[in-house]
């Protein structure tokens, strides 16, 4: 129910019912870095190709599924992707392609997935 | 496969598993490729921007704290223009202002962002993961004392809570409350007493 | 000059705009006290798609009680939430009796 107060997106959770808080330290990886790195790059005054703004429009739009089943770098991630290919900075073709060769250099990817 | 991490009444928070993360790296390796190869990024701005990225942490936010505790123009400054009096320390921040809000004998506050992840990262560096969760930014707002009691933080009813909602242009840093005999200690000793849940607000008491 | 200064009240309004903004849904139709103006800035409604020539925009901190913005907890008296709006989602309303 909105009460009136018009759409409430799936990340707008401030007052929601919610469990305990888990109080884990996880690692910050060297992809989840490199997401930032590039994030900001692409942000930065020289390119100004995406900006953090469209970052968070992009994982607040991509999906309730996608945004609670994806990890806080995975969705900046996703959604930074998604808005180069919507801009047409990169095409899904060349970047699959890309991935597809990526993948040759990890030979026991079958193994561990 | 990123798998869920649940704990019997845990809020379930997303945690990569082994072929997540090398899919993950894997993608993104691909996405800089392309870039690259597009004039768009050089392997080694990419590589400078990550040791950027990695620089700031708890060792800044603990310097600011034992310079205000110990420097009264100094904190007066700090909390009237954080940003810049921050920079007086030769620490780059890249936020367009930052809020340093004081802790007192009566007063605690307490720091969230309910929307995303806001958080004074070129101070700070990355935040940790409970603070991104759903659990503390659904909860952090509506029930911040119970939520402080699971941080192992009982506030006294008599003693106000503040909660800043970082929802725009700005970020925060709680000042907390010095030791009682903070004139018996070296700068140095101030800054190890200093934790980084102390200056999100879910720590209270130093020293 | 601002539209609001520190101590006007103000009320959030519900723009029941779609896509990227920075209002939460539990401050909106709530009436609370400015407690500074925080500097104009772009619009992140317009940056969120790319447009980066529209108005800038003042930014507020607004106080509210937290016994009136969660009236169900046992919340003391004086807790308060303090955040940052923009000032096309605030209207003034005279003052409450009840405001922080």
């Amino acid at each position: 129910m909105q009460d009136g107060k018009g759409p409430k997106g799936y990340h707008d959770v401030g007052g929601d019912a919610a469990g305990e808080i888990l109080m884990v330290e996880l690692p910050w990886l060297h992809w989840e870095k490199q997401v930032e790195a590039i994030r900001g790059l692409l942000g930065d005054g020289t390119r100004r190709i995406v900006s953090l703004d469209e970052v968070r429009r992009g994982f607040e739009s991509f999906g309730v599924e996608k945004y609670n089943t994806l990890s806080f770098y995975k969705r900046r991630l996703e959604a930074m992707t998604d808005i180069l290919i919507e801009k047409g900075i990169v095409s899904r073709t060349e970047l699959d392609r890309a991935i597809e060769a990526g993948k040759v250099r990890w030979p026991d990817l079958d193994e561990k997935s | 496969m990123p798998h869920d991490h649940q704990h019997g009444e845990h809020e379930a928070l997303i945690i990569e598993d082994e072929a997540g993360n090398i899919e993950a790296q894997i993608i993104i390796d691909a996405l800089q490729q392309v870039l690259i190869g597009k004039g768009l990024l050089t392997a080694h701005e990419v590589t400078a921007a990550i040791a950027k990225l990695e620089s700031p942490g708890l060792h800044l936010g603990a310097k600011i704290v034992a310079k205000a505790w110990t420097d009264p123009a100094y904190k007066s400054r700090l909390l009237s223009d954080g940003r810049a009096t921050i920079q007086e320390l030769d620490i780059p921040v890249t936020e367009a202002r930052i809020i340093v809000v004081e802790n007192t004998a009566q007063l605690h506050n307490l720091i969230t962002c309910t929307l995303c992840s806001c958080y004074p990262r070129s101070i700070l560096g990355q935040p940790p993961s409970w603070y991104i969760s759903k659990a503390y930014r659904a909860r952090s707002v509506r029930e911040p004392r119970q939520v402080l009691a699971e941080f192992g933080l009982d506030l006294m009813q008599d003693i106000k809570l503040v909660v800043h909602d970082s929802t725009a242009d700005m970020r925060y840093l709680v000042l907390p409350e010095p030791p009682h005999d903070v004139e018996r200690y070296m700068i140095s000793e101030l800054q190890t007493m200093i934790s980084r849940d102390h200056l999100i607000g879910v720590a209270r008491g130093v020293g | 000059m601002t539209r609001f200064s520190a101590g006007d009240h103000v009320q959030v309004l519900a723009l029941g705009k779609e896509g990227h903004v920075r209002t939460p849904h539990y401050i909106r139709h709530q009436t609370g006290r400015v407690t500074e103006y925080c500097g104009t800035y772009l619009n992140p409604e317009d940056l969120a798609v790319g447009n980066t020539s529209g108005r800038a925009v003042e930014l507020y901190r607004v106080a509210f009680l937290q016994r009136q913005l969660w009236p169900d907890g046992a919340i003391p008296a004086q807790d308060t939430l303090i955040i940052e709006i923009y000032d096309h989602w605030l209207r003034s309303v005279k003052e409450t009796e009840n405001a922080p």
